[in-house]
Protein backbone atom coordinates (compact mmCIF):
# COMPACT_ATOMS: atom_id res chain seq x y z
CA UNK A 1 0.00 0.00 0.00
CA UNK A 2 1.38 3.58 -1.37
CA UNK A 3 1.45 5.64 1.86
CA UNK A 4 1.21 9.83 0.84
CA UNK A 5 4.26 11.58 0.99
CA UNK A 6 2.83 14.19 3.14
CA UNK A 7 -0.13 14.00 6.41
CA UNK A 8 -2.42 16.76 6.76
CA UNK A 9 -2.71 18.09 10.85
CA UNK A 10 -4.49 20.44 12.13
CA UNK A 11 -2.64 22.80 14.05
CA UNK A 12 -3.76 25.68 16.57
CA UNK A 13 -1.27 28.53 17.24
CA UNK A 14 -1.35 31.80 19.82
CA UNK A 15 -0.13 34.59 17.84
CA UNK A 16 0.13 37.96 19.36
CA UNK A 17 -1.11 41.10 17.58
CA UNK A 18 0.55 44.24 17.51
CA UNK A 19 -2.59 46.86 17.45
CA UNK A 20 -1.61 49.91 15.35
CA UNK A 21 -3.17 53.31 16.66
CA UNK A 22 -1.97 56.22 14.92
CA UNK A 23 -2.57 56.36 11.25
CA UNK A 24 0.50 57.43 9.94
CA UNK A 25 3.10 55.82 12.12
CA UNK A 26 6.45 58.05 12.91
CA UNK A 27 9.51 58.45 15.21
CA UNK A 28 7.90 58.28 17.79
CA UNK A 29 5.68 55.21 17.01
CA UNK A 30 9.43 53.26 15.92
CA UNK A 31 10.61 54.82 19.58
CA UNK A 32 7.31 52.79 21.26
CA UNK A 33 8.06 49.80 19.34
CA UNK A 34 11.71 49.37 20.64
CA UNK A 35 10.93 50.27 23.83
CA UNK A 36 8.10 47.89 24.28
CA UNK A 37 9.89 45.43 22.45
CA UNK A 38 13.13 45.40 25.24
CA UNK A 39 10.49 45.06 27.91
CA UNK A 40 8.91 42.26 26.75
CA UNK A 41 11.30 40.47 24.55
CA UNK A 42 10.25 36.81 25.83
CA UNK A 43 7.23 37.41 25.04
CA UNK A 44 7.41 38.96 21.20
CA UNK A 45 10.80 37.76 19.82
CA UNK A 46 10.21 34.73 17.51
CA UNK A 47 6.92 34.60 18.29
CA UNK A 48 4.11 34.41 15.39
CA UNK A 49 2.86 38.12 14.65
CA UNK A 50 -0.33 40.06 13.46
CA UNK A 51 -1.31 43.65 12.26
CA UNK A 52 -3.90 44.76 13.99
CA UNK A 53 -5.51 47.38 11.46
CA UNK A 54 -8.80 47.92 13.25
CA UNK A 55 -8.16 51.14 14.06
CA UNK A 56 -6.73 52.67 11.79
CA UNK A 57 -8.18 52.42 8.21
CA UNK A 58 -6.65 55.00 7.04
CA UNK A 59 -3.79 53.58 6.96
CA UNK A 60 -3.34 52.93 3.03
CA UNK A 61 -0.17 54.17 2.04
CA UNK A 62 2.05 51.46 0.82
CA UNK A 63 4.90 53.30 1.65
CA UNK A 64 4.12 53.62 5.44
CA UNK A 65 2.87 50.19 5.67
CA UNK A 66 6.02 48.79 4.24
CA UNK A 67 7.96 50.68 6.80
CA UNK A 68 6.07 49.28 9.50
CA UNK A 69 6.50 45.85 7.95
CA UNK A 70 10.18 46.43 7.73
CA UNK A 71 10.97 47.90 11.37
CA UNK A 72 8.58 45.28 12.77
CA UNK A 73 10.87 42.54 11.20
CA UNK A 74 14.09 43.86 11.69
CA UNK A 75 13.82 43.55 15.26
CA UNK A 76 13.53 40.06 15.21
CA UNK A 77 9.00 39.18 14.94
CA UNK A 78 8.00 36.96 12.80
CA UNK A 79 5.18 39.15 11.03
CA UNK A 80 3.31 36.99 8.76
CA UNK A 81 -0.21 38.57 8.10
CA UNK A 82 -2.90 41.69 9.16
CA UNK A 83 -6.52 41.24 10.86
CA UNK A 84 -9.32 43.48 10.83
CA UNK A 85 -8.09 45.14 7.46
CA UNK A 86 -10.01 46.79 5.23
CA UNK A 87 -9.92 45.86 1.38
CA UNK A 88 -7.69 48.53 0.31
CA UNK A 89 -5.34 47.65 3.00
CA UNK A 90 -6.16 43.32 2.54
CA UNK A 91 -4.46 44.29 -1.41
CA UNK A 92 -1.96 46.19 0.07
CA UNK A 93 -1.63 43.34 2.47
CA UNK A 94 -1.14 40.97 -0.23
CA UNK A 95 1.00 42.85 -1.96
CA UNK A 96 3.80 42.76 0.70
CA UNK A 97 3.17 39.19 1.18
CA UNK A 98 1.16 39.19 4.42
CA UNK A 99 -2.07 37.14 4.62
CA UNK A 100 -5.29 38.25 5.95
CA UNK A 101 -6.25 36.16 8.91
CA UNK A 102 -9.80 36.26 10.18
CA UNK A 103 -10.18 35.34 13.72
CA UNK A 104 -13.84 35.07 15.35
CA UNK A 105 -13.21 36.47 19.06
CA UNK A 106 -10.49 38.64 19.42
CA UNK A 107 -9.31 40.02 22.85
CA UNK A 108 -8.31 43.96 22.74
CA UNK A 109 -5.03 44.34 23.31
CA UNK A 110 -3.96 46.48 26.30
CA UNK A 111 -3.54 50.01 26.17
CA UNK A 112 0.24 50.60 24.30
CA UNK A 113 0.65 53.28 27.38
CA UNK A 114 0.43 50.95 29.96
CA UNK A 115 4.14 49.17 30.26
CA UNK A 116 2.93 45.26 30.43
CA UNK A 117 4.98 43.34 33.51
CA UNK A 118 7.61 41.53 31.65
CA UNK A 119 7.26 38.67 33.66
CA UNK A 120 4.49 35.70 32.90
CA UNK A 121 3.34 37.21 30.33
CA UNK A 122 2.20 34.25 28.50
CA UNK A 123 -0.21 33.68 31.22
CA UNK A 124 -2.46 36.79 30.90
CA UNK A 125 -5.67 34.49 30.21
CA UNK A 126 -8.26 35.32 32.78
CA UNK A 127 -8.72 32.78 35.08
CA UNK A 128 -11.61 30.66 35.21
CA UNK A 129 -13.09 29.61 38.86
CA UNK A 130 -15.76 27.40 39.51
CA UNK A 131 -18.61 27.48 41.37
CA UNK A 132 -20.15 24.36 42.57
CA UNK A 133 -23.96 24.39 44.43
CA UNK A 134 -24.49 20.84 44.47
CA UNK A 135 -22.60 18.13 46.84
CA UNK A 136 -19.73 16.12 45.19
CA UNK A 137 -21.05 12.89 45.35
CA UNK A 138 -18.64 9.66 45.67
CA UNK A 139 -16.99 8.67 42.46
CA UNK A 140 -17.45 12.36 41.09
CA UNK A 141 -14.63 14.43 40.31
CA UNK A 142 -14.68 18.61 39.76
CA UNK A 143 -11.70 19.90 38.49
CA UNK A 144 -10.99 24.15 37.79
CA UNK A 145 -8.09 23.57 35.71
CA UNK A 146 -7.34 27.33 35.62
CA UNK A 147 -8.57 28.53 38.92
CA UNK A 148 -10.24 28.41 42.33
CA UNK A 149 -13.02 26.05 42.80
CA UNK A 150 -15.59 26.89 45.54
CA UNK A 151 -18.34 24.28 46.02
CA UNK A 152 -21.28 24.98 48.48
CA UNK A 153 -22.00 21.74 49.66
CA UNK A 154 -20.01 18.29 50.59
CA UNK A 155 -17.61 16.28 49.25
CA UNK A 156 -18.26 13.09 50.09
CA UNK A 157 -15.63 9.77 50.95
CA UNK A 158 -14.86 8.52 47.52
CA UNK A 159 -15.00 12.06 45.77
CA UNK A 160 -12.26 14.35 44.20
CA UNK A 161 -12.25 18.05 43.86
CA UNK A 162 -8.72 19.46 42.35
CA UNK A 163 -8.01 23.32 41.32
CA UNK A 164 -5.38 24.78 40.03
CA UNK A 165 -5.64 27.20 42.39
CA UNK A 166 -7.68 27.44 46.13
CA UNK A 167 -10.39 25.10 47.00
CA UNK A 168 -13.05 26.53 49.56
CA UNK A 169 -15.94 24.06 50.81
CA UNK A 170 -18.53 25.21 52.08
CA UNK A 171 -19.71 22.14 53.77
CA UNK A 172 -17.78 18.90 54.84
CA UNK A 173 -15.15 17.23 53.21
CA UNK A 174 -14.88 13.85 53.30
CA UNK A 175 -12.83 12.78 49.86
CA UNK A 176 -9.95 14.18 48.12
CA UNK A 177 -9.12 17.34 47.82
CA UNK A 178 -6.03 19.11 45.52
CA UNK A 179 -5.20 22.36 45.42
CA UNK A 180 -2.50 24.28 43.47
CA UNK A 181 -2.74 20.92 41.03
CA UNK A 182 -0.19 22.61 38.31
CA UNK A 183 2.44 23.64 40.87
CA UNK A 184 1.43 26.92 42.65
CA UNK A 185 2.80 26.77 46.33
CA UNK A 186 0.44 29.25 46.96
CA UNK A 187 -2.62 27.82 46.76
CA UNK A 188 -4.92 26.74 49.67
CA UNK A 189 -7.90 24.57 50.45
CA UNK A 190 -10.51 25.84 52.95
CA UNK A 191 -13.36 23.96 54.41
CA UNK A 192 -16.12 24.26 57.07
CA UNK A 193 -15.56 20.72 58.25
CA UNK A 194 -12.78 18.36 57.79
CA UNK A 195 -13.19 14.31 57.98
CA UNK A 196 -10.87 14.38 54.72
CA UNK A 197 -9.39 11.40 53.39
CA UNK A 198 -6.47 13.31 51.26
CA UNK A 199 -5.47 17.05 51.37
CA UNK A 200 -2.76 17.50 48.62
CA UNK A 201 -0.75 21.08 48.08
CA UNK A 202 1.27 21.39 44.73
CA UNK A 203 2.06 17.46 44.78
CA UNK A 204 2.59 18.08 48.79
CA UNK A 205 0.13 15.96 50.73
CA UNK A 206 -1.62 14.31 53.68
CA UNK A 207 -3.89 11.41 54.16
CA UNK A 208 -6.46 11.12 56.95
CA UNK A 209 -4.00 9.14 58.92
CA UNK A 210 -1.43 11.82 58.88
CA UNK A 211 -3.89 14.41 59.88
CA UNK A 212 -3.83 15.64 63.23
CA UNK A 213 -6.93 13.70 65.00
CA UNK A 214 -7.34 17.01 67.07
CA UNK A 215 -8.26 18.74 63.67
CA UNK A 216 -11.06 16.49 62.27
CA UNK A 217 -14.33 18.20 62.41
CA UNK A 218 -12.86 21.44 62.50
CA UNK A 219 -13.28 23.95 60.22
CA UNK A 220 -9.53 24.34 58.91
CA UNK A 221 -7.40 25.57 56.08
CA UNK A 222 -4.30 24.10 54.38
CA UNK A 223 -1.50 25.74 53.11
CA UNK A 224 2.39 25.36 52.49
CA UNK A 225 4.99 26.58 54.56
CA UNK A 226 8.85 25.41 53.93
CA UNK A 227 8.00 22.96 51.38
CA UNK A 228 5.21 21.27 54.63
CA UNK A 229 1.48 20.97 54.44
CA UNK A 230 0.52 23.03 57.35
CA UNK A 231 -3.03 22.58 58.35
CA UNK A 232 -4.95 25.31 60.90
CA UNK A 233 -8.13 25.36 62.71
CA UNK A 234 -9.58 29.15 62.32
CA UNK A 235 -10.33 30.88 65.32
CA UNK B 1 -60.71 0.11 39.20
CA UNK B 2 -63.62 1.34 38.35
CA UNK B 3 -63.02 4.68 39.42
CA UNK B 4 -59.68 5.28 37.96
CA UNK B 5 -61.14 4.61 34.58
CA UNK B 6 -62.23 8.06 35.18
CA UNK B 7 -58.71 9.67 35.09
CA UNK B 8 -55.65 8.91 33.26
CA UNK B 9 -53.44 7.00 34.99
CA UNK B 10 -50.53 8.88 36.58
CA UNK B 11 -47.48 7.51 35.22
CA UNK B 12 -45.03 7.61 37.56
CA UNK B 13 -41.64 6.08 37.46
CA UNK B 14 -39.64 5.19 40.62
CA UNK B 15 -36.85 3.81 40.70
CA UNK B 16 -35.93 1.51 44.13
CA UNK B 17 -31.75 1.31 43.30
CA UNK B 18 -29.02 1.21 45.86
CA UNK B 19 -25.71 0.40 44.66
CA UNK B 20 -24.44 -2.36 46.99
CA UNK B 21 -25.90 -5.88 46.91
CA UNK B 22 -28.23 -7.13 49.44
CA UNK B 23 -29.20 -4.35 51.18
CA UNK B 24 -33.18 -5.08 50.62
CA UNK B 25 -33.62 -3.51 47.50
CA UNK B 26 -36.01 -6.26 45.93
CA UNK B 27 -38.05 -6.87 49.62
CA UNK B 28 -38.50 -3.00 49.41
CA UNK B 29 -39.44 -2.18 46.05
CA UNK B 30 -42.12 -5.36 46.55
CA UNK B 31 -43.52 -3.97 49.87
CA UNK B 32 -43.41 -0.29 48.38
CA UNK B 33 -45.20 -1.48 45.02
CA UNK B 34 -47.65 -3.85 47.51
CA UNK B 35 -48.30 -0.81 49.52
CA UNK B 36 -49.14 1.86 47.02
CA UNK B 37 -51.20 -1.17 45.04
CA UNK B 38 -52.90 -1.65 48.83
CA UNK B 39 -53.92 1.75 48.68
CA UNK B 40 -56.18 1.65 45.42
CA UNK B 41 -53.52 2.70 43.32
CA UNK B 42 -52.88 0.81 39.97
CA UNK B 43 -49.03 -0.22 40.54
CA UNK B 44 -46.45 -2.16 38.74
CA UNK B 45 -43.17 -3.60 39.86
CA UNK B 46 -40.64 -4.49 37.02
CA UNK B 47 -37.74 -6.80 37.90
CA UNK B 48 -34.16 -5.01 35.82
CA UNK B 49 -32.37 -7.66 37.68
CA UNK B 50 -31.77 -9.88 34.50
CA UNK B 51 -30.14 -13.04 35.02
CA UNK B 52 -30.67 -12.92 38.55
CA UNK B 53 -34.44 -12.73 38.71
CA UNK B 54 -35.59 -13.12 42.24
CA UNK B 55 -38.81 -10.09 42.46
CA UNK B 56 -41.22 -12.59 41.17
CA UNK B 57 -40.48 -15.26 44.34
CA UNK B 58 -40.33 -12.57 46.80
CA UNK B 59 -44.06 -11.45 44.96
CA UNK B 60 -44.82 -15.21 44.96
CA UNK B 61 -45.33 -15.77 41.76
CA UNK B 62 -42.79 -17.38 40.32
CA UNK B 63 -44.54 -20.10 38.99
CA UNK B 64 -46.62 -18.15 36.49
CA UNK B 65 -43.91 -16.93 34.47
CA UNK B 66 -44.39 -17.45 31.32
CA UNK B 67 -42.79 -14.28 28.94
CA UNK B 68 -40.81 -11.82 30.69
CA UNK B 69 -39.87 -8.32 30.29
CA UNK B 70 -36.64 -8.64 27.82
CA UNK B 71 -39.70 -10.91 25.67
CA UNK B 72 -41.14 -7.59 25.67
CA UNK B 73 -38.25 -5.57 24.93
CA UNK B 74 -37.41 -7.47 22.18
CA UNK B 75 -40.59 -8.12 20.57
CA UNK B 76 -41.19 -11.52 21.70
CA UNK B 77 -44.33 -11.15 23.52
CA UNK B 78 -46.70 -8.29 24.35
CA UNK B 79 -46.84 -6.41 27.06
CA UNK B 80 -49.90 -7.55 28.28
CA UNK B 81 -48.17 -11.71 27.75
CA UNK B 82 -45.67 -10.80 30.15
CA UNK B 83 -47.34 -8.80 33.13
CA UNK B 84 -48.43 -10.91 35.99
CA UNK B 85 -51.85 -9.89 37.86
CA UNK B 86 -51.11 -10.05 41.76
CA UNK B 87 -53.56 -12.79 42.66
CA UNK B 88 -54.08 -10.91 46.16
CA UNK B 89 -54.32 -7.06 45.00
CA UNK B 90 -56.01 -6.60 41.02
CA UNK B 91 -54.12 -3.21 41.10
CA UNK B 92 -50.80 -5.13 41.98
CA UNK B 93 -49.29 -5.97 38.30
CA UNK B 94 -45.35 -7.92 38.44
CA UNK B 95 -43.32 -7.45 34.75
CA UNK B 96 -40.41 -10.22 35.78
CA UNK B 97 -37.15 -10.24 33.95
CA UNK B 98 -35.81 -13.06 32.29
CA UNK B 99 -33.01 -15.77 34.15
CA UNK B 100 -31.44 -16.67 31.16
CA UNK B 101 -30.14 -13.44 29.50
CA UNK B 102 -28.08 -10.79 30.66
CA UNK B 103 -27.91 -7.51 30.89
CA UNK B 104 -27.03 -6.57 27.33
CA UNK B 105 -30.57 -7.66 26.61
CA UNK B 106 -31.87 -4.59 27.72
CA UNK B 107 -31.32 -1.46 25.70
CA UNK B 108 -32.54 1.85 25.89
CA UNK B 109 -35.02 2.45 23.89
CA UNK B 110 -36.65 -0.48 24.49
CA UNK B 111 -36.82 0.14 28.31
CA UNK B 112 -38.31 3.29 27.42
CA UNK B 113 -40.79 1.59 24.99
CA UNK B 114 -42.23 -0.75 27.36
CA UNK B 115 -42.29 2.26 30.34
CA UNK B 116 -44.29 4.56 27.90
CA UNK B 117 -46.71 1.65 27.47
CA UNK B 118 -47.07 1.23 31.23
CA UNK B 119 -47.62 4.58 31.97
CA UNK B 120 -50.53 4.63 30.02
CA UNK B 121 -51.82 1.65 32.25
CA UNK B 122 -50.32 2.61 35.86
CA UNK B 123 -50.47 5.40 38.39
CA UNK B 124 -46.87 3.89 39.80
CA UNK B 125 -44.45 2.12 37.86
CA UNK B 126 -41.76 1.11 40.47
CA UNK B 127 -38.59 -0.24 38.89
CA UNK B 128 -36.32 -2.52 41.27
CA UNK B 129 -32.96 -2.55 40.10
CA UNK B 130 -29.81 -4.34 40.20
CA UNK B 131 -27.07 -3.75 42.77
CA UNK B 132 -23.85 -1.98 41.07
CA UNK B 133 -23.89 0.88 38.82
CA UNK B 134 -23.23 -0.80 36.02
CA UNK B 135 -25.58 -1.31 32.51
CA UNK B 136 -28.66 -2.54 34.46
CA UNK B 137 -28.68 -0.44 37.42
CA UNK B 138 -28.11 2.81 34.61
CA UNK B 139 -31.41 1.95 32.94
CA UNK B 140 -33.48 0.85 35.65
CA UNK B 141 -32.65 4.85 37.12
CA UNK B 142 -32.53 6.54 33.74
CA UNK B 143 -36.21 7.02 33.09
CA UNK B 144 -37.16 7.91 36.61
CA UNK B 145 -39.07 10.38 38.18
CA UNK B 146 -38.36 9.77 41.22
CA UNK B 147 -35.84 7.20 42.80
CA UNK B 148 -35.57 5.74 46.40
CA UNK B 149 -32.53 4.87 47.56
CA UNK B 150 -32.24 1.99 50.02
CA UNK B 151 -28.75 2.11 52.26
CA UNK B 152 -28.01 0.12 55.53
CA UNK B 153 -26.43 1.98 58.09
CA UNK B 154 -22.99 1.02 57.53
CA UNK B 155 -20.74 2.78 55.88
CA UNK B 156 -19.89 0.93 52.23
CA UNK B 157 -23.48 0.85 52.08
CA UNK B 158 -23.86 4.88 52.77
CA UNK B 159 -20.60 5.15 50.63
CA UNK B 160 -22.24 3.11 47.48
CA UNK B 161 -25.77 5.01 47.98
CA UNK B 162 -23.87 8.35 47.90
CA UNK B 163 -22.14 6.91 44.67
CA UNK B 164 -26.05 6.34 42.84
CA UNK B 165 -27.39 10.05 44.32
CA UNK B 166 -24.83 11.07 42.18
CA UNK B 167 -25.57 9.05 39.30
CA UNK B 168 -29.22 9.95 39.60
CA UNK B 169 -28.10 13.61 39.57
CA UNK B 170 -26.26 13.44 36.23
CA UNK B 171 -27.22 10.79 34.33
CA UNK B 172 -30.88 9.89 33.97
CA UNK B 173 -33.11 11.50 31.52
CA UNK B 174 -34.24 14.76 33.72
CA UNK B 175 -30.67 15.34 34.28
CA UNK B 176 -29.74 15.23 30.45
CA UNK B 177 -32.43 16.82 29.05
CA UNK B 178 -34.16 19.25 31.40
CA UNK B 179 -31.31 19.68 33.98
CA UNK B 180 -33.10 18.77 36.56
CA UNK B 181 -32.55 15.99 39.49
CA UNK B 182 -34.55 12.85 40.16
CA UNK B 183 -36.10 13.44 43.73
CA UNK B 184 -34.05 11.35 45.51
CA UNK B 185 -35.01 9.84 48.81
CA UNK B 186 -33.09 7.55 51.60
CA UNK B 187 -34.88 4.62 52.40
CA UNK B 188 -33.03 3.32 55.61
CA UNK B 189 -33.28 -0.48 56.42
CA UNK B 190 -32.17 -3.48 58.37
CA UNK B 191 -31.42 -0.58 61.00
CA UNK B 192 -31.00 -1.95 64.74
CA UNK B 193 -31.27 0.59 67.22
CA UNK B 194 -29.54 -2.13 69.72
CA UNK B 195 -26.32 -1.98 67.92
CA UNK B 196 -26.67 1.77 66.63
CA UNK B 197 -26.61 1.90 70.82
CA UNK B 198 -23.57 -0.55 71.06
CA UNK B 199 -21.67 1.59 68.84
CA UNK B 200 -21.84 -0.89 66.10
CA UNK B 201 -24.20 0.49 63.36
CA UNK B 202 -24.22 4.21 61.77
CA UNK B 203 -26.87 6.67 63.68
CA UNK B 204 -29.61 7.70 61.51
CA UNK B 205 -28.22 11.46 61.76
CA UNK B 206 -24.85 10.08 60.82
CA UNK B 207 -26.35 8.60 57.58
CA UNK B 208 -28.33 11.30 56.83
CA UNK B 209 -25.73 13.99 57.31
CA UNK B 210 -23.39 12.29 54.61
CA UNK B 211 -26.03 11.28 51.75
CA UNK B 212 -27.97 14.74 52.55
CA UNK B 213 -31.32 13.81 50.82
CA UNK B 214 -34.40 13.26 52.71
CA UNK B 215 -35.18 10.31 54.79
CA UNK B 216 -38.31 8.45 53.53
CA UNK B 217 -38.48 5.80 56.36
CA UNK B 218 -36.44 3.89 58.87
CA UNK B 219 -37.39 -0.34 58.54
CA UNK B 220 -36.24 -1.91 61.52
CA UNK B 221 -34.34 -5.35 61.58
CA UNK B 222 -37.12 -8.12 61.48
CA UNK B 223 -37.48 -11.77 61.23
CA UNK B 224 -40.69 -10.58 59.38
CA UNK B 225 -38.86 -9.71 56.03
CA UNK B 226 -37.47 -12.78 56.16
CA UNK B 227 -40.51 -15.03 56.93
CA UNK B 228 -42.64 -12.68 54.28
CA UNK B 229 -39.91 -13.28 51.24
CA UNK B 230 -39.61 -16.97 52.25
CA UNK B 231 -43.16 -17.27 51.77
CA UNK B 232 -43.13 -15.27 48.50
CA UNK B 233 -45.53 -12.38 50.53
CA UNK B 234 -44.83 -9.15 49.95
CA UNK B 235 -44.20 -7.47 53.71
CA UNK B 236 -46.79 -5.14 53.78
CA UNK B 237 -49.47 -8.19 53.06
CA UNK B 238 -48.22 -10.36 55.74
CA UNK B 239 -49.48 -9.79 58.96
CA UNK B 240 -48.50 -6.59 60.78
CA UNK B 241 -45.33 -6.39 62.31
CA UNK B 242 -42.94 -3.22 62.83
CA UNK B 243 -41.58 -3.88 59.78
CA UNK B 244 -44.65 -3.69 57.25
CA UNK B 245 -45.59 -0.51 59.64
CA UNK B 246 -42.49 1.07 58.21
CA UNK B 247 -43.25 0.33 54.85
CA UNK B 248 -46.28 1.71 55.20
CA UNK B 249 -45.18 4.62 56.44
CA UNK B 250 -42.46 5.03 53.50
CA UNK B 251 -45.22 5.00 51.24
CA UNK B 252 -46.99 7.55 52.64
CA UNK B 253 -44.70 9.64 52.98
CA UNK B 254 -43.58 8.47 49.45
CA UNK B 255 -47.08 10.14 48.47
CA UNK B 256 -46.30 13.02 49.82
CA UNK B 257 -48.32 12.32 53.36
CA UNK B 258 -46.85 13.64 56.68
CA UNK B 259 -45.94 10.84 59.00
CA UNK B 260 -44.16 11.60 62.24
CA UNK B 261 -40.98 10.21 61.59
CA UNK B 262 -41.04 8.76 65.32
CA UNK B 263 -43.78 6.07 64.59
CA UNK B 264 -41.37 3.94 63.15
CA UNK B 265 -39.15 4.04 66.62
CA UNK B 266 -41.76 4.53 69.07
CA UNK B 267 -41.84 0.62 69.75
CA UNK B 268 -37.93 0.87 70.40
CA UNK B 269 -37.10 0.31 74.19
CA UNK B 270 -34.74 2.87 73.93
CA UNK B 271 -36.77 5.59 73.93
CA UNK B 272 -33.80 7.78 75.88
CA UNK B 273 -31.65 6.55 73.15
CA UNK B 274 -33.69 9.01 70.90
CA UNK B 275 -32.43 11.45 73.06
CA UNK B 276 -29.08 11.11 73.43
CA UNK B 277 -28.97 10.39 69.34
CA UNK B 278 -30.46 13.71 68.60
CA UNK B 279 -27.39 16.28 67.77
CA UNK B 280 -27.68 18.76 70.55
Amino acid sequence: MRTEPFQVRGRFLTAIAIRIDVESPDESFYAALDEKIKTAANLLIGAPVLLDLAAVPGLVSRDLLHNVIRAIRSKGLLLFGVQNANPQQKALAEELGLIQVLIGRDTPLQQPTRAAPPRRQRLVEPPENKIIRRHVRSGQMVVAERGDLTIVGSVSSGAEVVASGNIHIYGTLRGRAMAGATGDASARIFCSKLEAELLAISGLFKTSETIDSDLRGCNVQAFLEDETLCIERFV
Amino acid sequence: MTQLKDKDPLGKVIVITSGKGGVGKTTSAAAIAAALAKRGHKTVVIDFDVGLRNLDMIMGCERRVVFDFINVIQGEARLKQALIKDKRLDTLSILPTSQTRDKDALTQDGVEKVLNELKEQFDYIICDSPAGIERGAQLAMYFADEAVVVTNPEVSSVRDSDRVLGLLASKTKRAEDEGTEVKAQVLLTRHDQRRVDAGEMMTIDDVLEILAVPLLGVVPESPAVLRASNVGMPIVLDEPSEASRAYEAAVARLLGEEVDMSMSKEKKPGFFSRLFGAPA
